[in-house]
């Protein structure tokens, strides 16, 4: 650190480096969290910079480091508190009314819960579910397409169409 | 590469050369010691000493402790500013003058009692009391300045403690100041006044400690 006062980046690199575990552990063990830590690491290292002329060459650099580190670890844990107490999250308020196509979250949502049910199902039924039930086709057109016979075809879609309803009552949508 | 390691690497190619503050005790007895010439000129200048005795005739050991007390008081929450500004520095520093200053409470409130007890209920008027909030207001003015403008060069990471011991430093220093030029012997209104002029220079440093400290 002394180094790193008289301008030498290497050393300050070095320095920054060997001690951003220190600060990671001071935050979690002040903060007792998992998801901000590297916010405060971030905003310890930059007080570091900040206030790195008040270092004294020759003291030990632990409690100066920890001090710090505890600090903005207690800053965002203010912070966050403040938050909560005056914002509440909405989902609503992430949709722009204005251009309906962008109000596309429950699009989303549906286009994943049917990934999830037409995950188990075969290829054989995939592709006669497709042919049949999304781009209706005929059965015979949907045979000479997929090289299905009529029969296959028949019993694909009939058992897609359970496994899926099994899997939709297995995981319902939330 | 993460967020942390890319900063690092913004913080590293910004390692332009910093010069180490010096050790804050160090820092805060220059302090002490540039007010002590000032104060020390003015008195000598501008004061009667020889009054000063005269008015506590008969208690000068006790008037001595007491302002023994008040410049403890002064001193140790100036050094406590100064260290408690310093990342890492124990925070006890800001029950330091604690002891001190209730001395001076104590010493201060005996005396004005032995007084009231000699003199009568004439003790209790504001009479020139209100002079006293304006002095120890007015000195504390540029001794706050210039001790605000050096605890701010370390940019504490928490300056309300920073503000209080300044603030109590401050206001302490002026009170003894004062006593040099007070016109009467303490009272207890004017005791009142006193602690209510330091009360009212700590609540002002307190209130203004992020704008006034550069906090980082």
């Amino acid at each position: 650190m002394a180094a790193a006062q008289q301008g030498d980046a290497a050393a300050y690199r070095l320095f920054l480096t060997s001690v951003t575990p220190f600060i990671r552990a001071v935050a979690r063990k002040t903060g007792r969290w998992t998801d901000d830590v590297d916010d405060v690491v971030q905003d310890a290292l930059l007080t570091v910079h900040r206030v790195r002329h008040t270092y004294e060459p020759g003291r030990p650099v632990k409690p100066w480091l920890a001090a710090i580190a505890a600090r903005r670890s207690i800053d965002a844990m203010r912070r966050r508190g403040r938050i909560g107490m005056r914002e509440v999250h909405n989902d609503v308020a992430y949709e722009t009314f204005a251009d309906p196509r962008a109000n596309n979250e429950e699009a989303t949502d549906t286009a994943r819960t049917l990934a999830q049910m037409t995950s188990e199902l075969s290829p054989g039924q995939k592709e006669a579910l497709a042919l049949v039930k999304l781009k209706e086709l005929s059965l015979v057109e949907a045979s000479s397409v997929s090289g299905q016979s009529i029969a296959s075809l028949k019993v694909n879609i009939h058992r897609a169409i359970k496994k899926m309803r099994r899997n939709l009552a297995k995981h319902p949508r939330e | 590469m993460s967020r942390v390691e890319t900063l690092i690497e913004t913080l590293a190619a910004d390692a332009r050369p910093v010069r180490p503050l010096r050790p804050p005790v160090a820092r805060a007895m220059a302090w002490i010691a540039a007010v002590t010439i000032s104060g020390g000129l003015a008195v000598y200048l501008l004061a009667d000493v020889r009054q000063l005795f005269a008015r506590y005739d008969g208690r000068a050991e006790m008037m001595a402790l007491e302002m023994a007390a008040m410049l403890a008081t002064g001193v140790l929450a100036i050094v406590g500013a100064f260290l408690v500004a310093i990342p890492g520095r124990s925070k006890r520093w800001l029950l330091a003058p604690a002891g001190p200053f209730a001395a001076w409470l104590l010493l201060s409130g005996a005396g004005c009692y032995r007084d009231l007890v000699r003199n009568g209920s004439s003790d209790l008027s504001i009479g020139h009391s209100l002079d006293c909030l304006i002095f120890i207001l007015a000195v504390s003015l540029p001794l706050g300045v210039t001790l605000v403008w050096l605890l701010a060069r370390a940019r504490p990471i928490d300056p309300l403690p920073v503000a209080l011991l300044g603030g109590l430093g401050t206001a302490a220093t002026a009170a003894f100041i004062l006593q040099f030029f007070h016109p009467f012997a303490v009272t207890f209104v004017d005791l009142a006044i006193h602690l209510f002029a330091i009360a009212l220079v700590v609540s002002v440093t307190a209130l203004i400690n992020r704008r006034a400290l550069s906090p980082a």
